[in-house]
């Protein structure tokens, strides 16, 4: 555990030092993903399905807010149900504005979490969506995750039905216009997946935010297994064509990714939760007070080891030895010449220090092993 | 308290740490939500609030025009079948009532949502100018210092 908590610290700093980069490169992979699916999906305007096309959106969608991504996609969505139909291209623009006017007029920041849901929807993981967005989000986020999901069952329904709504006889036009029509308003499959996914973000965000031991695991759980129930319990009244291992899959993966988001957002330690209580003039309080997990990076000491540098190694020879000790003895007899004898002390203590370090260096490098007999 | 300073010097000029922290709030409050709350607070709170408000309730009445429209292709055959005059009534008065709803709903919200936005942007252009006013006294100090 303590090692993955290190790891989660290095990611931190690591993000924290390029998270320019980071962000703009997920950005960059979004956009290839998202104008990726929709070219792939409902690519019927050949020159706006090419690779060229994806890939320059993606780039220039990458150097612009989020939002702009948004229109971006509407814009593409838009332009290939043109080619395919332009009474179609006329009620998708009329459902995108209708989502304008009613929930990204007042927040135009959080309609990238449009394309997060329709993206989910499109990579056949849609119960992710509730654990995340419960997790991470708040109650609101349920338009743009609705938002998200109509627009995709929009997509899928064009797709499916885009021999039918290609005839150019007046009446198939306006039958293909109609039946296209009801299908977004009234598709059952998409209600049902609204339905469930409004249900399990709520679920989970109600359960995240109570003060109970584990709550984002809890909620993670019971958001999931909601959905799948709700999925589940429609597509038999419904007699729809939801995957079943698809929504149990994605179920699993939604859980999984909770406590992914739990251990890099929400680590505390339960073993050491404190319940408080006490009083003022006017309220009791009833803290629970839980302390979060922290560990501090160990930090990589470099020790720079010098270049040796050479002593100079002073040997005393018996002249030497004389001369010191003649000066030694006229120190002691002569007082007077207090300096001279002082001076004299301090070259023999040096002297003696050097020595000394010499032959303990000698020793503990094993220099003088060669001279020294085998006991 | 001692004033912190950073870096080396340069020439006989130090950096000021408490002074930059100053310049790189402004300077990224600026960047960031700057342009729209010196335009939201150019505005009196009631009437920025009420302007937005009636802007949205054109837009809910554009926006219910749409999804009336779009209903009506969806269900409109079957509406319209066997219609008698009181059927219509009953019709055109539930389409009313489904839309003065919506016109209080978003009426509330509208107006509580962009009270909110007015006061918090107010907040944070004061806080802008008092940052501002306090590298104005920096700057001055020394001035007077260096004279």
């Amino acid at each position: 555990m303590s090692t993955l908590l290190v790891w989660r610290e290095k990611l931190q700093k690591i993000y924290a030092s390029y998270s320019v980069y980071i962000l703009k490169g997920l950005q960059f992979l979004m956009g290839l993903l998202l104008f990726g699916l929709i070219n792939s999906n409902i690519g019927f305007m050949e020159t706006a399905s090419s690779v060229f096309c994806t890939g320059g959106l993606a780039v220039i969608c990458t150097f612009f807010p989020m939002v702009v991504m948004v229109v971006a996609a509407a814009a593409l969505v838009l332009v290939h149900f043109y080619a395919l139909s332009m009474p179609i291209a006329a009620v998708s623009l009329v459902i995108f504005v209708i989502m304008y006017i009613f929930y990204f007029r007042f927040t135009p920041k959080k309609a990238w979490l449009l394309l997060v849901a329709a993206l989910a929807f499109a990579l056949k993981i849609p119960f992710v969506i509730p654990v995340v967005f419960g997790l991470l989000g708040t109650p609101v986020w349920i338009v743009p995750a609705a938002c998200g999901i109509i627009s995709y069952y929009m997509v899928s329904f064009v797709k499916a039905s885009a021999a039918a709504l290609r005839s150019t006889d007046s009446d198939s036009v306006v039958n293909g216009l109609m039946s296209f029509t009801k299908q977004v308003i009234t598709g059952p499959e998409m209600w049902l997946m609204v339905m469930a996914v409004v249900i399990g973000i709520l679920v989970v965000n109600v359960i995240r935010t109570r003060a109970i031991d584990h709550a984002w695991k809890i909620a993670s759980a019971a958001g999931a297994v909601v959905c799948l129930i709700i999925a589940a319990a429609g597509n038999i009244l419904l007699d729809g064509g939801v995957s079943y291992v698809e929504i149990c899959l994605s179920s699993v993966l939604g859980v999984a990714l909770g406590i992914v988001l739990e251990f890099l957002f929400f680590s505390v330690d339960y073993s050491r939760t404190e319940n408080i209580q006490f009083e003022d003039d006017e309220y009791y309080y009833y803290v629970k007070a839980v302390p979060k997990i922290g560990v501090s990076v160990p930090e990589k000491k470099v020790k720079h080891i010098t270049e040796h540098q050479p002593q100079e190694t002073v040997v005393i020879d018996e002249k030497t030895q004389g001369v010191l000790a003649s000066r030694a003895a006229a120190q002691g007899k002569d007082s007077s010449s207090g300096s001279q004898a002082e001076t004299a002390a301090e070259d023999i203590d040096r002297n003696t220090d050097e020595i000394l370090l010499t032959r303990s260096l000698s020793r503990e490098l094993g220099l003088d092993q060669k001279g020294e007999k085998p006991r | 308290m001692d004033k912190q300073y950073i870096g080396r010097t340069c020439g006989n000029v130090m950096l000021d740490q408490k002074k930059i922290r100053l310049m790189t709030r402004t300077a990224i409050y600026e960047k960031r939500a700057g342009e729209e709350d010196f335009k939201i607070t150019s505005y009196y709170q009631k009437d920025y609030s009420s302007l937005n408000t009636w802007t949205t309730l054109i837009w809910i009445t554009v926006g219910f025009v749409l999804a009336a429209g779009l209903f009506f292709l969806c269900g409109g055959e079957d509406l319209l079948e066997g219609i008698t005059i009181l059927k219509l009534l009953i019709l055109m008065a539930v389409a009313v009532g489904l839309y003065l709803v919506l016109l209080i709903v978003y009426g509330i919200g509208a107006g509580a949502f962009y009270r909110k936005k007015y006061t918090r942007a107010k907040r944070r252009v004061k806080r802008y100018l008092r940052d501002l006013s306090r590298l104005e006294k920096m700057n001055s100090k020394k001035e007077i210092s260096r004279s």
